[in-house]
């Protein structure tokens, strides 16, 4: 007959070492789970999963071909509740050759007696179209300050990348938006405007 | 044995006890308890405390909405602290309630009970070990899980927004539940979750060790109860979902409170992505509410049709594949946020998935007791009424898994109907059929019969007639967490308000029956189902020994589930 | 809470299981709307005051009356069993789905197991089956349970599938383009090829209930008010039978915008877009509530959509400042949308900042 007492001294071992596995994976899914923040970020920009576009450099944007075909764009943007911008496209629709760079310009405006910095999140719809949509320049890379009552336009250089043409789940599609919605990042409080202004 | 010392070394290396029944005093043996029985019961009586708390809210809820109009919120919002209560503060009350609803519900009820309760009491006694492989790593499981619980109640009463309490609704989504929220109340109600994700996942730990590493001699895995089975399946889910859940709603509090942007589009976070991160331990956490039922259902039917379980195998690695498939399904329940229309497409595959293994379990309950001599004792009524419920709520599941259908039912009373039909008419359900079960295995006391089939006749009508109706509301468009609505929701909705007064009165039946057993129940004997009940708990006294197994049983070939 | 009302309650209760097994049987699973159907015959009417209006603005002049609603149109029905009858091709195309095919489906699978439960009660109870039998594995069986739902799944994703191909087929390109924002609590729809303005959404307050929004008249004070909780003061107006672009953001948290007989739900999201084709068939007035918890007044941020002839939604334009009849319908005319900047566009891009005016 085995009693419990009998096996106690080899089953603690196997039990730490038991328990200790389990617990390396709940702390490697711990792990996975602040991992998803930037694993998804990287997912998004490779995939144009959630609509997000695609970021070029100069070089890159050189080597494609305009293939001859046109597709719409429209302009879209937005400020988040509360702050206190006025921000419009200047186009609402565009009409471009896929594979040649564009320009859309849009059009900003701080209405405060603030200095209000921004950034500027996107999308595109439909999304089957995000990893085909390509930004060389873009305000909504950097930061953007604009002080008391200051306007500014804003450009975005893009272009449509020509394999669009040839992916099935982009036959239908005829118009892409590209929507710009801003944020306030810092409001400057008096000193920092002080600061702004002598700077300027 | 008098001295916590003492009772911890009882645990560790001595050398065998001399009395069975040596029990530490009573606070070292109820706030310092080791024993896995002891904390067991612990876990019911606290899971009956917060059904109790979470369903007075439910109460609170079906009263207010049987008729249109704001008629009780007002007194609410009262109860809560607010002096005054403008409206916007009357109406952020309700969201309080749905949110500790839910919560409740999820993490303070069903999972303490199943889990803790039933697991805690049962595993060891079925695979044949003394204790639990780390029995004080549970007491502190248990502990934790009481302090979120704690935690939870006191988010209630701080600033949450518009109001006192936290109003996010169980799901906490961001960004209502970052800038939409300001004040302490919905730290709390993180901190809660954290306080009982981490109890819940020490307590997988323990369940996966002890189930692998402490079976007695002869106990392989493909012999081990069903029940067990299920435990190991639901364990494994808490160890992988639960600790993603910690960490989105450690950047929540950190969005919150230290400035961080995960979650937020102003710092280049998106707040779909706490979606994503929240589903991904949100769906496998319904399978862990339901699969322990699951479990204690198997071992019912088994007993009382006096027949192995048909398909054994096939039973468990049904669970094992309903497990898997359950992480990568998650994004059913974001239909709407405007996922592309391929992820929608195999999301709506993949959950349809689901279905197989499930079917698989319930013909194979069918199965176990066609051609058996199935006796209708309270705990197989109670499993019938699960088999039926369930499939009731697993087949609206399949309407909702459709993507394309989804769009006109997500956020519905629809699928407020679909998962209080899975979860408050099944696990409950099975709740109810596993207390009938072992409720004597754990007292020592019988309940009466009698009491507890009348206790599942009213709940099964009340039940049905809160819940059935909401389909017909889902189906019209009522949308799912509203104070109030248009009168054309006014029928079912008053039907579901009487409904829970039925309801409501058969937990009054069941209380009496508890009264009953403890006062005038006979008493039970060792194995009081007969000849069907063939696991190892009915192989011990009723209750069992304080420590039990001391000398190991051995399982023969011919020991079947 | 009366005691009679409790037993017709009941008996409707049981009315309503009866009926959608008969509506399994006759597949006549319209029957469920039974209330919709009868209330129907006054549609015509509705419109014919509608067509009216139209004739009225042909003149050009900016001129709208708020169309009246069709009682159970649009809107739900008190005790009805089903879904609200559908006003667009995806959302007749998704209630077949609901009503012939899966409704007989998940009614069948549960009469099944009801009845074998039923056959086991009584064949194999422990009177008449007194002896258990010792079979527990039947491999045919467990393969047949395995692969029937298999086929029946499959038999409900092809068209499930299809649907969703369906209801993502993008908008053509000079479909109208609605903006919708969804605001705590409250919708604004904002009309971009058409002058750019903006229609600001509130529900109508409720007599003998605390006031939703300031400044804003009670429901049933306008002939053509809606049911109360659901009718605003500022609708949604879209033309009818043409395909909308709806592009739906909100300005704070997450909303949702849904209308059940359009078979539409989309999540408004801060901080991005999200963009669904909209096609309503009849003239109308449909409603829809927020369907994503958004805060305390979440049950009081409604949605009316009035869909009108192009003529009267023209005119509708009309009645806004700024309100400029669609110039983008046609493709040609949505090249040649007026841009303000447009000769500035192929300029070299200068720094962003610097540009400051």
């Amino acid at each position: 007959m085995t009693t419990a007492a009998d096996l106690q001294p080899a089953r603690k071992a196997r039990n730490r070492k038991v328990g200790l596995m389990a617990l390396s994976a709940a702390l490697a899914m711990l792990g996975l789970g602040y991992a998803s923040v930037p694993l998804y970020r990287m997912f998004c920009e490779a995939t144009g999963f959630g609509g997000t576009t695609k970021r070029v450099d100069e070089a890159q944007a050189a080597t494609v071909q305009d293939s001859g075909r046109t597709i719409s764009i429209r302009f879209d943007a937005n400020v988040e509740r509360g702050m206190p911008w006025q921000f419009k496209p200047l186009q609402r629709t565009d009409t471009v050759s896929i594979g040649a760079r564009d320009m859309a310009l849009f059009w900003a405006r701080n209405t405060s007696d603030k200095t209000v910095t921004g950034t500027a999140s996107f999308n595109v719809e439909p999304e089957q179209a995000a990893p085909y949509f390509n930004k060389i320049q873009c305000f909504c890379f950097t930061e953007q300050v604009l002080k008391p009552g200051e306007e500014v336009r804003m450009p975005v250089l893009y272009y449509i990348d020509p394999a669009i043409l040839d992916d099935p789940d982009n036959k239908d599609v005829q118009q892409i938006t590209l929507s710009y919605t801003f944020h306030v990042t810092s409001t400057g409080d008096a000193k920092t405007l002080d600061r702004t202004q002598a700077g300027g | 044995m008098a001295t916590t010392a003492d009772h911890f070394q009882a645990h560790s290396e001595d050398h065998g006890h001399h009395d069975h029944d040596h029990k530490p005093a009573f606070f070292a043996r109820w706030f310092m308890s080791t024993n896995h029985k002891d904390i067991g019961t612990m876990y019911l009586i606290f899971a009956i405390i917060a059904g109790i708390v979470g369903g007075a809210i439910s109460g609170m809820m079906r009263v207010e909405l049987a008729h249109p109009g704001i008629q009780y919120l007002d007194t609410f919002a009262r109860w809560f602290g607010a002096v005054n209560p403008d409206f916007n503060t009357t109406l952020h009350t309700w969201n309080v309630l749905i949110t500790a609803h839910g919560l409740i519900m999820v993490f303070f009820m069903v999972m303490p009970a199943m889990i803790g309760g039933f697991g805690n009491w049962f595993v060891p006694l079925m695979i044949g070990a003394p204790d639990m492989a780390f029995p004080r790593m549970n007491n502190i499981s248990f502990w934790l899980t009481v302090a979120g619980f704690f935690s939870l109640m006191c988010s209630a009463f701080v600033p949450g927004g518009t109001g006192n309490g936290a109003g996010t609704g169980w799901t906490v989504y961001a960004p209502l539940s970052t800038s939409g929220s300001p004040g302490p109340a919905v730290d709390f109600g993180i901190f809660s979750l954290h306080l009982a994700g981490a109890g819940s996942i020490m307590g997988a730990i323990n369940f996966i060790t002890t189930i692998l590493n402490m079976r007695a001699p002869g106990m392989t895995l493909h012999k081990m109860p069903l029940f067990v089975w299920s435990m190991l399946v639901t364990a494994f889910l808490l160890l992988l979902s639960l600790p993603v859940l910690a960490a989105a709603i450690t950047m929540l509090l950190t969005d919150r409170n230290f400035g961080t942007t995960f979650f937020d589009a102003s710092g280049g976070g998106d707040p779909i992505l706490y979606q994503h991160l929240f589903w991904f331990f949100g769906h496998p956490e319904v399978y862990i509410m339901i699969l322990p039922g699951f479990g204690i259902i198997s071992q019912i039917v088994s007993t009382f049709s006096k027949k192995p379980v048909f398909g054994y195998l096939g039973m468990a690695y049904a669970m094992v594949a309903i497990g898997v498939v359950g992480f990568i399904v998650w994004a059913h329940h974001m239909y709407a946020t405007g996922l592309s229309v391929n992820t929608k497409m195999y999301f709506t595959a993949a959950t349809m998935v689901i279905a197989v293994p499930t079917g698989i379990k319930i013909f194979s309950w069918i199965a176990t007791m066609w051609g058996g001599s199935v006796t209708f004792k309270s705990p197989m009524v109670w499993a019938l009424g699960f088999i039926f419920l369930f499939t009731v709520g697993g087949v609206t599941g399949v309407v909702l898994a459709n993507g394309g259908v989804d769009d006109v039912m997500h956020d519905t009373y629809y699928v407020v109907a679909h998962f209080h039909y899975v979860l408050s008419l099944g696990a409950v359900t099975a709740l109810f059929a596993g207390f009938y079960y072992w409720f004597p295995k754990m007292s020592g006391r019988m309940h009466s019969e009698f009491l507890a089939h009348v206790h599942f006749v009213i709940f099964f009508i009340g039940v049905n007639m809160i819940f059935f109706p909401m389909h017909f509301l889902g189906l019209q468009g009522m949308p799912r967490r509203y104070p109030d609505y248009a009168e054309a929701y006014e029928h079912w909705n008053h039907v579901a308000t009487i409904g829970y007064m039925v309801m409501a009165t058969s937990l009054v039946v069941w209380f009496i029956n508890i009264i009953y057993a403890y006062t005038a129940g006979k008493k039970a004997e060792d194995n009081y189902w007969g000849e069907g009940a063939t696991t190892l708990e009915w192989t011990l006294t009723s209750p069992p020994p304080y420590h039990q197994f001391e000398t190991l049983p051995v399982i023969g070939d011919t020991v079947h589930h | 809470m009366t005691f009679g009302k409790t037993i017709h309650g009941l008996g409707q209760a049981i009315g309503g299981l009866g009926l959608s097994v008969a509506g399994l049987l006759t597949a006549v699973v319209p029957a469920f709307a039974q209330d919709a159907a009868s209330s129907a015959p006054a549609a015509p009417s509705a419109l014919a005051t509608g067509a009216a209006q139209g004739a009225a603005v042909a003149s050009g002049a900016g001129s709208y009356t708020p169309m009246k609603p069709v009682e159970g149109i649009g809107m739900p029905i008190d005790g009805a069993y089903g879904l609200q009858t559908q006003f667009s091709k995806t959302g007749e195309y998704g209630e077949w789905i609901h009503d012939i095919i899966l409704m007989p489906i998940i009614t069948a699978i549960c009469v099944l197991v009801l009845a074998l439960l039923v056959v086991i009660a009584v064949r194999f109870n422990r009177r008449r089956n007194p002896v258990a039998s010792k079979t527990s594995h039947n491999t045919l069986l467990e393969v047949v349970w395995t692969l029937v739902p298999v086929l029946i799944l499959i038999g409900i994703a092809v068209p499930s599938i299809d649907l969703i191909a369906k209801q993502y087929k993008p908008a053509p390109e000079g479909a109208l383009t609605i903006k919708v924002t969804g605001n705590q609590w409250f919708w604004t729809y904002g009309y971009p090829d058409n002058g750019d303005f903006e229609v600001i959404s509130n529900m109508l307050n409720i007599p003998g209930q605390p006031v939703i929004n300031n400044g804003v008249r009670e429901v049933g004070s306008k002939p053509w008010d809606g049911p109360s909780h659901l009718e605003v003061d500022n609708r949604m107006v879209v033309p009818v039978g043409e395909p909308i672009r709806l592009q739906i953001t909100a300005a704070d948290v997450i909303h949702s915008f849904a209308v059940p007989s359009l078979w539409f739900k989309l999540d408004a999201v801060p901080g991005r877009i999200n963009e669904k084709v909209l096609v309503v068939e009849k003239p109308g007035v449909y409603y829809g509530q927020c369907s994503e918890l958004c805060g305390a007044k979440h049950g009081y941020m409604p949605i009316a959509v009035e869909a009108l002839p192009r003529a009267q939604y023209n005119a509708w334009v009309l009645t806004h400042a700024g309100g400029a009849i669609d110039t983008g319908k046609k493709p040609a005319a949505a090249a040649a949308t007026p841009a303000p900047a447009a000769d500035a566009s192929e300029a070299p891009a200068p720094d962003a900042t610097a540009e400051a005016e």
